[in-house]
């Protein structure tokens, strides 16, 4: 074993990060070799050394105290009730928005622009549709529902938990952050029988405005014809629940009804 | 869905027990990533909150100081990295040069055995200056190597690249930092200037120009 070879990986020796192998023909050839001894003395110390100078500083009285304030958020939060979920990223604000949210469904294949006076909600509309028909992948994969919450937290302006649907056959695929016009919005994807169908949540209580009211299962359910399809809005508040998918628009009325999208 | 607030109230005291020794580690590290005592005190405040609501997916038996830090690092790269761009020129060819025997024997031995007190806080304050003119990326190495003491495993996983590249990346900063020491301890006439007693030195100038060779 050359000094060449020693000094160059003297800090691995070091630091205990050769294999038992090597560690064992560096210490062999260190015993014999002064010059190699002296660049280990030096490699020590210097790591002293540097540890001494640049490590050590004692963070500030306060930070501790400010710190559990905010975590004193996070537990306030944990421990609200909250129907649908719908809490502002200000945690202690909750009262801001309003408990309602509008569940969007969209029934069908390519849905043409709604025939609607407001350009801005069918603009939105076509973005919700189109935003599933990209079938954009995952950012988050099916996991426990506390993971996809935390995965949203400080993305969207409201807390998101997938929805749970009634029927066995309908898997959570996984989800993403996305926006829907300017609004921030959460897609979750599910798998109903081998077809697709997109959740998305956002906030944009005006979508309803002009809808149709219809009723299924005794939920309420909003709807706007878009094209030949549908667009199925079910209103809790400040944040709508956009599901679509190429599913037979029956099926899919009674899988928005009777999703948990709130719970 | 609202928890129970006894199992609220148990993680969070765990929670705090766990993070509590770790909270100089990571004001020290963040003093020296962001460079700014304010910046740090925010940086170590976000990622404790991050740990926080990340917490279960701590994986217990893990050392917890080297999650600590990977959330930090993670948090320092999103949010406060634009503020200490001016740095950078040392990340460029103006960084220092790196060779194996960048360090003289003479200069070696003034610095392994640094005699009294003065020479100490002298060598200290040159150690820290030095720091400071490296990378990000270099200081994030001898960070966590040379003051955190993680592995080279923890290090790859705090850094997200595999431990070849630790291994490579912190002999590099390491070098880095011994040659710039070097430089300024010669001035500062701690160690010797008349030196000649080099194994195999690597002047500036040969460095340099072996580097416009190769490119």
């Amino acid at each position: 074993m050359s000094c060449k070879l020693v000094r160059r990986h003297l800090g691995a020796y070091v630091d205990g990060e050769l294999d038992p192998a090597t560690q064992i023909e560096f210490e062999r050839h260190l015993e014999a070799c002064s010059g190699c001894q002296e660049h280990l003395a030096f490699e020590r110390s210097f790591r002293q050394q540097t540890r001494d100078s640049i490590g050590g500083l004692e963070a500030p009285e306060h930070l501790w105290r400010r710190t559990l304030h905010r975590l004193d958020e996070i537990d306030d939060a944990k421990k609200q009730t909250s129907l649908i979920e719908i809490r502002p990223m200000r945690w202690r604000q909750t009262g801001l928005i309003a408990a309602a949210a509008a569940a969007l469904l969209i029934v069908g294949g390519v849905v043409g622009l709604p025939d609607r006076t407001d350009y801005q909600g069918a603009g939105m509309l076509q973005d919700v549709v189109d935003l599933h028909s990209k079938a954009l992948p995952s950012d988050v994969e099916a996991e426990a529902p506390q993971e996809v919450v935390r995965y949203f937290q400080g993305k969207t302006p409201f807390p998101v938990k997938p929805a749970q649907f009634e029927e066995p056959s309908v898997k959570f695929v996984g989800a993403r952050y996305i926006k829907v016009g300017t609004h921030p919005a959460a897609a979750l994807y599910y798998n109903h029988g081998g077809r697709r169908v997109t959740l998305l949540v956002f906030q944009s209580p005006e979508l309803v405005q002009s809808a149709h009211r219809t009723q299924v299962a005794g939920r309420e359910l909003y709807y706007h014809d878009v094209g030949g399809n549908v667009v199925t809005i079910r209103q809790h508040g400040g944040v709508n629940y956009a599901f679509f998918g190429d599913l037979d628009r029956p099926v899919l009325f009674q899988l928005a009804a009777n999703a948990r999208v709130a719970y | 869905m609202p928890r129970k607030p006894n199992k609220i109230v148990v993680e969070r005291r765990l929670f705090e027990s766990e993070a509590r020794p770790h909270l100089d580690a990571l004001y020290s590290a963040a003093v020296r990533l962001t460079r700014s005592q304010v910046d740090a005190e925010d940086l170590v405040q976000d990622t404790l909150v991050r740990a926080y609501r990340f917490y279960d997916r701590f994986e217990a038996g893990t050392n917890f100081k080297a999650w600590l830090l990977r959330i930090q690092m993670n948090t320092f790269v999103n949010r406060y990295r634009r503020a200490t761009r001016e740095r950078q020129v040392f990340e460029g060819p103006m960084a220092v040069p790196v060779g194996e025997g960048v360090m003289s024997r003479a200069t070696m031995r003034a610095l392994t055995d640094p005699v009294g007190d003065a020479q100490r806080r002298l060598i200290a304050q040159e150690i820290t200056r030095a720091f400071d003119e490296l990378s990000e990326e270099a200081r994030a190495m001898v960070l966590l190597a040379d003051v955190e003491e993680l592995s080279y495993k923890e290090i790859a996983e705090v850094m997200g690249c595999p431990i070849g590249t630790v291994m490579s990346r912190l002999h590099r900063a390491r070098k880095q930092l011994q040659a710039s020491l070097q430089q300024h301890a010669r001035q500062l006439g701690i160690i010797d200037a008349d030196d000649d007693d080099t194994e195999d030195p690597v002047s500036l100038e040969a460095f340099r120009s072996r580097k416009a060779v190769k490119s």
